[in-house]
């Protein structure tokens, strides 16, 4: 047996990494003229304190509005996102609502975008998912139980979508482990 | 086709999310257990980018001023694997970091060190065929910081990779071979095992170093690796 490389440890992304990851347009995940209804989904971080935190970094990763995943495409990759929160802990996600992606096995999902929360404080990124219905078939939202409601987000006006995060709590955000 | 998912991560391999040296994890932490769900397509895929994304001089950031940043020249330089071995190629890494004099351009660094009006410290790059990337900087500076009294962290090069699936994603940092700060730093050694600290450290190569130009550092970047689903 040949002998594996042995994997790196993940370190907090720190304070100061807007410069070294900056992203033109990052909170946009597709360009303007993408086909589908095209959305904002905005929300805040909250630690356990309860206070903003505005030095993170969100990452989303989605389908389009077929189900297709993007590749390279003029500076970024549709389908990506990268959000920073601001002093008010607030990202705003721009993208288009995802279409149907079958799951491990072939099985149904609900339409859904993959979060990557990084911050200051954190050692290594989180998971979870964001969706933009509830669906009680979806085996992500079964697995999480009573606590579902919070990988939801609430639909505030047309095509408007509002979903916070939150670290720690009695409404404490259901992170996922792959 | 035969479907493949991620090799599950070993537990000892992350620092804990809660890492009460490391102060600011206390509120940041989920406390609850994160939930176990099946890979699906969204984790397995990623995002893939090309050189559209390059910015003049993407990758030598001692260019990217009309002069030259203070400092000592480094080239750093290694490969992108996943832990079978196999070079994860066309991939992007974005690096970050201080100045010579241990500051960073940012508004939020305070520190009573200069900034260099030569010095942006960001750079990015994709990996080649064979997994390889390099990058010429100078090298970061320590600087100090609040956790706790007389709290310096050792220079370091903040580093970001993709992979071919979100849940090779990492954000981790490069430190350099010999530092005394080492030690005495809380974020280096949240990473539970010897083994996985090293790896964070990266070589000092000869064959790296330019003559009469630049001192080079080797370091590589491991991520998870695929295997078959089992079939339950």
């Amino acid at each position: 047996m040949t002998p594996t490389p042995g994997l790196s440890a993940s370190q907090t992304i720190g304070p100061f990494f807007r410069y070294g990851l900056a992203w033109d347009n990052g909170e946009h995940a597709f360009p303007k003229d993408a086909p589908g209804e095209h959305i904002e989904l905005t929300g805040i971080l909250t630690d356990g304190a309860g206070t903003l935190i505005g030095d993170a970094m969100i990452e989303f990763w989605q389908a389009d509005a077929e189900g297709r995943f993007g590749g390279p495409n003029k500076g970024s990759c549709p389908g990506f996102a990268r959000c920073y929160t601001n002093t008010e802990g607030r990202y705003t996600l721009h993208t288009v609502k995802p279409g149907a992606v079958a799951g491990p096995g072939g099985g149904p999902q609900a339409p859904h975008i993959l979060v990557c929360l990084f911050s200051r404080g954190m050692l290594a990124q989180v998971y979870t998912r964001v969706y933009l219905e509830a669906d009680a078939q979806d085996a992500v939202l079964k697995a999480a139980g009573p606590r579902a409601d919070t990988l939801v987000a609430r639909e505030t006006a047309k095509s408007k979508y509002e979903w916070d995060i939150v670290m720690q709590g009695g409404r404490e955000t259901v992170f996922l482990d792959f | 086709m035969s479907k493949l998912h991620l090799r599950k991560t070993p537990g000892d391999l992350h620092p804990p999310l809660n890492s009460p040296a490391y102060r600011s994890t206390a509120l940041r932490h989920p406390k609850q257990a994160l939930i176990a769900v099946p890979q699906a397509a969204t984790e397995l895929s990623a995002p893939r980018f090309d050189e559209t994304i390059y910015y003049p001089h993407h990758d030598d950031l001692t260019k990217q001023c009309t002069g030259e940043p203070l400092g000592e020249r480094i080239i750093v330089t290694g490969r992108v694997l996943d832990e079978n071995g196999d070079a994860i190629p066309n991939t992007l890494l974005e690096l970050w970091q201080c100045n010579s004099a241990g500051r960073y351009h940012h508004e939020v660094d305070d520190h009573a060190a200069p900034l260099d009006p030569n010095f942006k410290g960001g750079g990015r790059v994709l990996t080649n065929a064979r997994g390889e990337y390099s990058f010429t900087t100078i090298k970061p500076g320590a600087y100090p910081w609040r956790n706790h009294e007389n709290a310096w962290r050792p220079a370091h090069l903040h580093f970001s990779v993709f992979g071919t699936s979100m849940l090779q994603r990492l954000i981790t940092q490069m430190y350099f071979p010999g530092d005394p700060l080492l030690g005495y730093d809380p974020i280096f050694n949240t990473v539970p095992t010897e083994r996985a600290r090293e790896r964070l450290i990266s070589k000092f190569d000869l064959s790296v170093t330019k003559p009469e130009w630049a001192l080079g550092y080797r370091f590589d970047i491991v991520l998870r690796g695929s295997e078959a689903t089992p079939a339950n």
